[in-house]
């Protein structure tokens, strides 16, 4: 079960990978960055239960605070950026703010 | 058991990111977290599966919805470049490859029944609430300095 846990976190990665690189509005990046995150622990979810490296599940917690706080920091970036671009995505910041 | 629940957060993963209302995105989203953390607490880890539905399902999916109220209820029209679907499953298959042929796979595993020792927990409990304090600190700073930055400049009259 160990390999299918494994092979399924490759794969919601590979999503992510694809979902970052694919769209340019904010809101997808950004759930295709947590999906990456989440395939990480996943990862280490599953090799904490079937190898019994319980060490894992700690860098699983840190992992989360991490996340949470690129949520947090990111999606205020965002809603700044957003205030005076009055744009949505990413790539069009720049240009927006030199107008 | 195992397989259907990562069946269903692959699918809905692939919902959220193919849907066009942002709204049914987010849901979907906030599903495939939550069964997420069923699949961790499945897994005898069940601080981290409540972690999971706590902060991803609860938090986040919040933090994404005040997102929503600045983008609106439609995802804009982009182009999409064909070569990354290919890139991504070209990841997936050499990934898979070097995991199933390296001796990873066929790792020993344990035959501990749980992995969460509830001694070590309750020794651990003070690192526990530093994170959570942590993460809810987190979530409470970007929500407040949201709406301070959302409101429009107060009149003076007022």
């Amino acid at each position: 079960m160990f390999e299918i846990d494994m092979l399924f976190a490759f794969a919601l990665f590979s999503v992510g990978l694809y979902g970052v690189s694919a769209n340019h509005d904010f809101l997808r990046i950004f759930f295709s960055l947590e999906m990456l995150i989440n395939a990480v622990i996943l990862m280490l979810a599953s090799s904490a239960h079937y190898l019994g490296l319980t060490q894992n599940l700690s860098f699983a917690y840190m992992v989360i605070v991490l996340a949470t706080l690129e949520a947090a920091v990111g999606i205020l970036i965002f809603a700044a950026a957003n205030k005076f671009t009055q744009e949505i995505i990413p790539d069009n910041f720049a240009e927006e703010g030199d107008k | 058991m195992n397989i259907v629940l990562l069946s269903v957060v692959l699918g809905l993963a692939i919902a959220s990111l193919s849907f066009k209302k942002s709204i049914s995105a987010l849901i979907s989203f906030a599903l495939m977290m939550l069964v997420l953390g069923l699949y961790y607490i499945s897994l005898d880890a069940k601080l981290l599966g409540l972690f999971q539905i706590f902060i991803y399902t609860g938090g986040i999916g919040v933090l994404m919805l005040f997102g929503i109220t600045l983008i609106g209820t439609e995802f804009p029209q982009t182009k999409n470049n064909p070569w990354t679907a290919a890139v991504a499953l070209l990841f997936f298959g050499v990934i898979s490859a070097l995991f199933l042929y390296s001796g990873v796979a066929v790792l020993p595993h344990a035959s501990v029944a749980s992995v969460e020792d509830k001694t070590s927990f309750a020794a651990n409990f003070s690192d526990v609430v530093i994170l959570f304090a942590l993460m809810g600190s987190s979530l409470l700073y970007g929500t407040i300095k949201m709406i301070k930055v959302l409101n429009p400049k107060r009149r003076k009259d007022v």
